[in-house]
């Protein structure tokens, strides 16, 4: 029971300030008379997605050849249409604004007919081998695919898995990057581009869909994972060229962070300000000081950073 | 704590529980309004993304200014820097103590960056004294080490209300356990004993929020090491025994039974409990350790394929949950004995932002850049999303 929130709702209730329907419904669940297990059969959902298509993964692995490749494929494509007509049938009117979602599970079986979409792709590809040495074109189709699906049924979730399909096309995987990135040969260099290339694209999406008000609830979305690749790329480029590198992240993460906290959007602004940090801080460690002065360095400028930040929040709302 | 900072604890509750139910729009502005006017805030907070990055930076500086001390005086004596670890540990926890108290913080990222860097100062040079000065031999030093940064944990959480120290608390107490004689009778012993009394304690009115919070945080670690001195697999290890040099599995004790039947019961039991008497922690903790159940029978058991045995059960998953949902929205008011699927007043946009941030890290394997390369032959690429992969 919550002590606290049940004693207010009744003197809330007392000086008119809840209804009497507010108040018994605060209280019951203040008292633990009603508890919403919302959030645990999502995640029973989700957990269910993620396990039945690691079977599904196996299943295609380990009966290659006992199950043959048209009875995969063909099963494959079966239960992916099954959800997507499940989905059709439940689906909400097109619209470009945030729609409600018409079925709890509705995002979560349109995530698991484009994951099955994609597997039986993959599958499609690495068996019959229709795109030759344009294979990775599938990851393509794939994201292209899942972006429709997002828009046309305003799914956030598949949206992601639409972006982080498309970085992977380009060799990009938006948060375990590759070993590769971040070493200093070609193909790093290579990555790093595509990467930056990515998050750039990204960042536009981000921008065109809040201009064009289309879907403009997905813009958070695009605008984490575009900021995410960009400073990774320019961070993973520190121990290469640290003066390019380390000059690019300052002037990226500064530019994200003063953006972010224009328009109090607080993740964006972490994000950057601790870019930033890293980009100086590798500049000043490349002049290889000895460890007192590093340690010196690392103290005194992170208090500075500190008293910034406390001085920035105090100038802004409060609470 | 102190009662002004308990009083501040017990009004954040009422305004957050406000705050949820406007989210919810169950009331209007207007209303959220008159709350906090009731309830007012005399707290320095800061905001999710300004708290984080004041507990990274100010961790960042104490520790960068411990090393700018050690490397400039370079002491070489290691009672020295045993000693000296310990006061600059201690003169954090006062820091701690002065921004809670008369600096009137909370949530403010340096109050809590200060608490935690103290206190591990505090431990690690307590724990160099006992090794390389005291020289207790490991046995001793180990369990003195755990029991009195315990002790300075648990003062800690008691002091500024912190859960996150309430748990290492917990966790030093039961590896304090681990070092003594029969250490599985011991944590078994521990847990049914202080499971009622932490249960009793986290529910009672007198005890300020910050402090239920740390109790059940505790309570949740109690239940967790139950289920590990009965789970089998923990069993057959001899997982706790390893806690003491020496330690052997219990593959041919008479006992082993007992092991089985704990790791089937346990989870369903907690589960139950928790759904009946409608608390979240035995709910989420029964549904956690049934999956871990399960993981162990398929390990022992090998009743069919992994794959059946993987897309069976995330099929059931899917299943259950939505005959779960249709259960529960079929009840009068869509709740059945005090359970509703609904969300209430919890925040949908963060479930929704912790779902696509999973999504983005769990997302498809990059191709190979060189795409001479066709590693998506059988046994190369793979394919996935969402957390879920596929190996082909």
């Amino acid at each position: 029971m919550n002590a606290e929130v049940a004693a207010a709702v009744a003197r809330l209730h007392r000086d008119r300030v809840l209804s009497a329907d507010q108040a018994a419904l605060f209280s019951r669940v203040a008292r633990r008379e009603l508890l919403s297990v919302s959030a645990e059969l999502r995640i029973l959902l989700y957990g269910g997605i993620v396990v039945g298509m690691a079977g599904v993964g196996l299943l295609v692995q380990q009966n290659f050849e006992r199950v043959g490749p048209l009875a995969v494929a063909g099963a494959l494509a079966v239960a992916a249409a099954g959800c997507l007509l499940w989905v059709h049938r439940h689906g909400s009117p097109f619209r470009w604004r945030e729609s409600p979602s018409p079925h709890f599970a509705f995002e979560y079986l349109l995530l698991l007919a484009v994951l099955l979409v994609g597997a039986d792709l993959a599958y499609v590809e690495a068996k019959f081998t229709p795109l030759g040495g344009a294979w990775p074109w599938h990851l393509f189709l794939v994201s292209m695919l899942a972006a429709v699906l997002a828009v046309r049924y305003d799914s956030a979730i598949v949206f992601s898995l639409a972006l982080s399909t498309f970085a992977a096309w380009r060799g990009v995987s938006v948060v375990v990057l590759e070993k590769s990135f971040w070493s200093g040969g070609d193909a790093a260099s290579s990555l790093r581009v595509n990467a930056i290339g990515c998050g750039a694209a990204f960042l536009l999406l981000a921008a065109m869909l809040v201009r064009l008000d289309r879907k403009a609830h997905f813009e958070p979305v695009a605008i984490h994972a575009g900021w995410i690749l960009v400073l990774g790329a320019l961070a993973s480029g520190l121990g290469h060229e640290p003066v390019l590198f380390g000059v690019l992240l300052l002037a990226a993460g500064g530019g994200v962070a003063a953006f972010a906290l224009g328009r109090a959007r607080f993740s964006l602004f972490t994000l950057g300000v601790l870019g930033a940090y890293a980009a100086l801080s590798a500049l000043f460690l490349r002049a290889r000081p000895p460890f007192e002065i590093a340690s010196l360095w690392f103290a005194v400028t992170s208090l500075a950073v500190l008293g910034a930040l406390l001085v920035v929040h105090r100038r802004l709302k409060p609470e | 704590m102190t009662p002004a900072a308990a009083e501040a604890d017990r009004r954040h509750e009422v305004r957050e529980a406000a705050r949820g139910w406007r989210r919810a729009s169950a009331i209007d502005d207007a209303t959220l309004a008159a709350i906090v006017r009731v309830y007012p805030d005399d707290r320095v907070r800061l905001g999710p993304g300004f708290r984080s990055l004041a507990f990274i930076f100010t961790g960042l500086a104490l520790n960068a200014f411990f090393f700018f001390v050690m490397a400039v005086f370079r002491p070489r004596d290691e009672a020295l820097i045993g000693a000296l670890a310990i006061a600059f540990g201690l003169f954090l926890c006062v820091l701690t103590d002065v921004q809670v108290g008369a600096f009137k913080r909370a949530e403010g990222g340096t109050e809590s960056a200060t608490a935690l860097v103290g206190l591990a100062y505090v431990t690690g040079g307590i724990a160099l004294l006992l090794f390389e000065v005291a020289r207790l031999g490991e046995r001793a030093a180990l369990s003195w080490t755990f029991a009195l940064a315990g002790a300075a944990l648990a003062t800690a959480a008691w002091r500024w209300g912190m859960p996150a120290v309430a748990a290492l608390a917990g966790v030093c107490f039961f590896l304090l356990l681990g070092q003594g004689p029969l250490p599985r009778l011991l944590w078994i012993v521990a847990a049914l004993v202080s499971i009622p009394a932490l249960l009793a304690a986290s529910e009672h009115p007198r005890v300020p929020p910050s402090h239920r919070r740390s109790l059940l945080v505790t309570l949740g670690l109690a239940l967790a090491a139950l289920y590990v001195c009965f789970h089998l697999g923990s069993w057959d290890a001899g997982l706790v025994e390893s806690m003491r040099r020496g330690g052997h599995g219990l593959h041919e004790s008479a006992w082993r039974p007992a092991a089985i039947l704990g790791t089937a019961l346990i989870p369903p039991v907690v589960a139950a409990f928790g759904a009946l008497t409608r608390r979240r922690l035995f709910l989420d903790l029964g549904l956690a350790l049934g999956v871990a159940s399960l993981v162990t029978l398929r390990f022992y058991v090998h009743v069919a394929p992994l794959w059946v045995v993987m897309t069976l059960s995330g099929g059931a998953a899917i299943a259950a949950a939505l005959a779960l949902r249709r259960f529960l929205a079929s009840g009068a008011g869509g709740e059945q004995r005090g359970l509703t699927a609904d969300p209430l007043f919890e925040d949908p946009a963060r479930h929704r932002s912790l779902e696509v941030a999973a999504v983005l890290v769990a997302g498809p394997a990059a191709r190979a850049p060189a795409t001479a390369d066709r590693s998506l032959e059988p046994g190369g690429g793979r394919f996935g999303g969402g957390g879920a992969s596929g190996e082909y």
